[in-house]
């Protein structure tokens, strides 16, 4: 792989882990919503990430064969599909028959700090991409 | 053309990139389940006087998480600096050299 | 009468400036130019080599090419000061002569 193959590298990083984040977040905003349009509460999603081979237009079928694992990128978004959590609340407008209203099985405080990390993964990889892009100049600095 | 040192200092830039990719694909599989850290023997590649793409070997030791990944985004950070302070000195010593090398081609040209 | 002034190919040129005394086989500035001239096409042709190879994206590493045209061009230079040398020695030689 040249240099350059491996800011799509880090490119890929920084795209999987911005996903992350989104889902997390999104998990976060409704983490107490009982009634989406679909029927019944919210369900928690999780990203799957993947290794994916590195690779550049640049490159040639001849030097792909080299690589070892390059990227990453999410492979799938899964949603729980375990039982909601019931809350006795018989006042509540989404209240069942019984009195229980279904919420989201969402834990905030881990997916704020799985959010967390996601943040620092993304500010890794832009580091990864800047170190890379200082050591393709200095390889131009080598010109007179 | 320049000395066998400057061939030496190539090698080690080579040396340098490998080892910064893989970094770099260590850093974007840190959540990855199931993946292992990367890296190259430097030291051993760096004697081995044939040259030639480095092997790349999984790293052992290292604390793995519940999902089987093991990067450390602390010992990738650490290396991402490491190997972009050393392919910078390296660049340095072979522009140096180039330098000298061009201005006693240019002195030489002078005297008559 | 001294003897007419001929026009110098660049082959002749070794001979015609090889000092009276010197042995035949010295050649010391045909050497050095032979030399020189060798040179310079192996490191040109390393560097096309490289070029092609990068541009190509076959694995070749951005600095190892520009190092590759680098020594072509530090070469070449080296060469044109080289002959450079050799013509005025030679210029030099043929003023003591008249």
């Amino acid at each position: 792989m040249s240099l350059f193959s491996v800011l799509s590298i880090g490119a890929s990083g920084m795209a999987a882990q911005r996903i992350r984040a989104e889902i997390l977040t999104q998990n976060l905003a409704n983490a107490e919503t009982t009634r989406t349009p679909d029927g019944g509460p919210y369900r928690r999603q999780d990203v799957i990430f993947e290794s994916t081979p590195a690779e550049s237009p640049f490159s040639s079928v001849f030097n792909a064969q080299m690589e070892a694992a390059g990227g990453v990128a999410v492979s799938q978004v899964v949603t729980d599909s375990g039982a909601p959590e019931m809350r006795y609340l018989p006042g509540h407008p989404d209240a069942n028959s019984e009195g229980y209203v279904a919420f989201p099985k969402i834990n905030p405080a881990e997916d704020m700090v799985d959010l967390m990390g996601a943040a620092r993964n993304y500010q890794a990889n832009v580091a990864a991409i800047g170190a890379v892009k200082d050591m393709i100049e200095r390889s131009m600095d080598l010109f007179r | 053309m320049l000395s066998p040192l400057a061939g030496q200092v190539e090698r080690y830039m080579d040396l340098l990139t490998a080892r910064q990719k893989l970094v770099a694909s260590n850093i974007a599989n840190a959540d990855t389940p199931g993946y292992h850290t990367q890296d190259i023997d430097f030291q051993t590649e760096f004697q081995n006087a044939a040259g030639g793409p480095p092997r790349t070997i999984e790293v052992q030791g290292l604390q793995v998480k519940n999902d089987g990944n093991d990067v450390s985004l602390d010992r990738e950070s650490r290396l991402l600096s490491e190997n972009a302070m050393r392919f910078q000195l390296a660049s340095n010593l072979l522009r140096s050299e180039m330098r000298i090398l061009r201005s006693a081609i240019q002195e030489g040209g002078k005297t008559s | 009468m001294p003897a007419p002034i001929l026009p110098v190919s660049p082959a002749a040129l070794p001979d015609a400036i090889r000092l009276p005394g010197e042995s035949a086989g010295s050649g010391a500035f045909q050497d050095v130019l032979a030399g020189a001239i060798h040179s310079v096409e192996a490191f040109g042709q390393d560097a096309s080599a490289s070029v092609q190879r990068f541009l190509a994206g076959e694995g070749e590493e951005l600095h190892s090419t520009i190092m590759a045209t680098q020594r072509a061009e530090l070469s070449f230079e080296l060469f044109q000061q080289v002959r450079n040398k050799v013509v005025s020695a030679y210029q030099e030689i043929m003023r003591m002569q008249m």
